[in-house]
């Protein structure tokens, strides 16, 4: 036997896994405090370490965020809010990956003219910043009657992301080849059923993508949802700034944590499940399959 | 069964400097299987396309069984076509690809169920029929990609180079498939190729076009033996034919062309009468591989068949023969050798030249001249 040392046991490997463990701990120990702090009593909190696991669990902080914490005045919880996110973030998800993908069918395989100039037009939407649109949102939301509602808030969404979601099908549609759309259209198919029984049943990666993507987007918004919507609208961001700024008593360190991990729950949820999906999704096309 | 007239077909692309097709007219008989052939950019595919209605045209007709349908939507033409890359919906099964179809023109299911079966057996992809086009090999997925044209039956059937994503020997296989098919169903094919074998072997007439016109129409026999111009001539054939620019002369016995060889040898070619208002001209003289051989008793003594000796610069042994390449003329020109009468490289070996089927070009227009 020849003296070979292991590719794992390399001093260059030890290296490179220790590095990548350390960046994977900073990452975690901001998630750890909540998680630990959202377990622990107000005693505990006060009296113990920041990142020691608590004396006494306890689910308390996590009942009072969802159905006790005080949001300014009223003092029924978070849960509330968190349907509000969903009733907004699902149908804004929907129609806006639906629409991106008939936007980008249109512009990949039915080219006219002037098509590539209105996709490098509608490329634009993707810089423009928040802040820009809101005035005039407003005033068109109040025109609607849309004003300081959910399906105002959809609306705003749906604008927003269908830019992003043009520009995902658009390229995924482009690699797929024309022959396809040609031998679609001699078997009969028209415009639609070529888009419904051709290509989206192909969309599946390039779905998931644009679902993960607009869900983090949506659900996570804090502007829009402080801007157009108020009291009962308002979705869990919105609702947890509320909470934590709010300043009766003592500061509950183990609700507001809580009420952190309660909304960002959803998002890690959809990426647990559609994950793999993101990933090949980004690259499919990239290498021939 | 059914009759396709391409009258005058011109086409150009939006922006386009050039005319694409420049005004091509083909009947098509019921039943015949037409072969486009032409160089990448000749305009082969854009003409099936605009047959199949997946491309307008700018001016003409494209009549089918009498009806001029150069206005109709591609799925109201009645047309199937084969793809080069077989275009298989890759999220349906055989089966559905092939039903595809059916299903939208509203066929009942029970009897898209029979076509499928039908096409299946035709075509014995049976086993494949509830597996993922992802799933076949290529073979297979061309298998398949003919079913779902087949299963239509359909007035006319394209073929956009069909087999040119197959390797060497399931190309050959597949070629004499079509062509039993083609047998059996009697259907009108009109089939794009830039393989001129496949051309040769499967059409009743071939089209070969160039930059958008067609060079010539007719049967294999007719664009090989005697195509219309250098163009034609040099595209059919492998080796390709060979041009010699040489002087007609009149010499005693009948009108002759001298060749010089690569080692200063010469020859006196004889050439048929019909050159005869050529005299004191250049021609062109255009010869095949299969005109130059091995002295051939047999033919020794007939009329237009001379010998003589010439240096081989190169032998390609392919098996049945062996090409030999010799120099006439400050040309390199092909010969066609028997491999029992072997020859060396480097050095002179007695070459017989067949002339009577060779075939002369006028060197300015590069048309053939008629015999």
């Amino acid at each position: 036997m020849t003296d070979v040392t292991r590719p794992g046991l390399r001093p260059s490997r030890i290296a490179i896994y220790g590095l990548l463990i350390l960046a994977c701990l900073v990452y975690l120990v901001p998630l750890f405090i909540m998680l630990v702090t959202s377990f622990k009593t107000p005693m505990d909190i006060r009296t113990g370490n920041l990142v020691a696991l608590p004396t006494e669990w306890t689910t308390i902080g996590w009942t009072k965020a969802w159905s006790q914490a005080c949001t300014g005045v009223q003092c029924d919880g978070i849960s509330g809010y968190f349907w509000n996110s969903f009733k907004m973030t699902v149908p804004a998800v929907m129609i806006s990956t639906l629409l991106g993908a008939f936007n980008g069918y249109v512009l990949a395989k039915w080219k006219f003219r002037g098509s590539d100039l209105l996709f490098g037009l509608l490329l634009f939407g993707c810089f423009v910043p928040f802040q820009v649109v809101l005035l005039p949102m407003a005033a068109t939301l109040g025109q609607l009657g849309l004003a300081n509602t959910t399906p105002g808030l959809v609306l705003v969404h749906v604008i927003y992301g269908v830019a992003f979601t043009t520009l995902f099908f658009r390229n995924y549609y482009v690699a797929i080849p024309d022959a396809l759309i040609k031998a679609a259209r001699l078997d009969g198919a028209g415009f639609f059923t070529i888009f419904f029984r051709i290509l989206l049943p192909m969309s599946t990666p390039i779905f998931m993508v644009s679902l993960i993507w607009q869900f983090t987007q949506i659900w996570n918004d804090f502007l829009f949802g402080v801007v157009f919507a108020s009291g009962d609208s308002q979705p869990i961001t919105v609702a947890l700034n509320n909470l934590v700024n709010t300043s009766t008593g003592v500061k509950e360190y183990n609700v507001d944590m809580a009420a952190a991990m309660i909304a960002a729950l959803p998002t890690l949820v959809v990426y647990i499940v559609a994950g793999k999906y993101f990933i090949r999704g980004l690259t499919a096309g990239s290498v021939k399959g | 069964m059914s009759q396709l007239e391409l009258r005058k077909i011109r086409k150009t692309y939006p922006g386009a400097a050039e005319e694409t097709l420049k005004g091509i007219d083909i009947d098509i008989a019921s039943g015949e299987f037409l072969i486009l052939v032409g160089p990448s950019g000749c305009g082969k595919s854009t003409l099936m396309n605009t047959i199949a209605g997946l491309e307008s045209i700018s001016e003409g007709e494209i009549v089918l069984d009498g009806k001029d349908v150069s206005g109709v939507e591609p799925k109201d033409r009645d047309i199937a076509m084969v793809f080069q890359s077989y275009a298989l919906y890759p999220t349906m099964s055989v089966r559905e690809n092939i039903a595809f179809g059916l299903k939208i023109r509203g066929m009942p299911k029970d009897q898209i169920e029979q076509e499928v079966e039908r096409v299946a057996d035709l075509l014995q992809i049976s086993h494949l029929l509830d597996k993922k086009p992802s799933r076949l090999s290529g073979g297979q997925q061309q298998r398949v990609a003919m079913g779902r044209a087949l299963a239509r039956r359909p007035r006319i059937y394209l073929f956009d180079e069909p087999l040119s994503n197959l390797d060497a020997k399931l190309r050959v296989e597949m070629r004499t498939e079509i062509k039993k098919l083609h047998q059996r169903l009697q259907t009108t094919i009109v089939y794009v190729t830039h393989d001129q074998i496949e051309a040769m072997t499967l059409a009743d007439r071939i089209a070969v076009l160039k930059d958008g016109e067609l060079q010539q129409l007719g049967t294999p026999k007719q664009v090989y033996d005697s195509p219309q111009n250098m163009f034609v001539a040099g595209f059919m054939g492998s080796p390709a034919m060979s041009f010699v620019h040489v002087n007609v002369e009149q010499g005693e016995q009948g009108l002759q062309a001298e060749v010089q060889g690569g080692d200063g040898h010469s020859l006196k070619l004889p050439l048929p009468e019909y050159l005869a208002d050529r005299v004191g001209k250049k021609v062109v003289l255009g010869i095949r591989p299969e005109h130059i051989t091995q002295p051939q008793d047999q033919k020794s003594d007939q009329a237009l068949v001379t010998t003589g000796e010439f240096t081989i610069e190169v032998t390609e042994p392919t098996g049945p023969d062996v090409i030999a390449l010799i120099r006439l003329n400050d040309t390199n020109v092909h010969c066609r050798i028997d491999p029992e009468h072997p020859v060396t490289w480097g050095e002179t070996a007695e070459l017989m030249f067949d002339m009577k089927k060779v075939v002369f070009f006028d060197p300015d227009t590069e048309q053939r001249i008629a015999s």
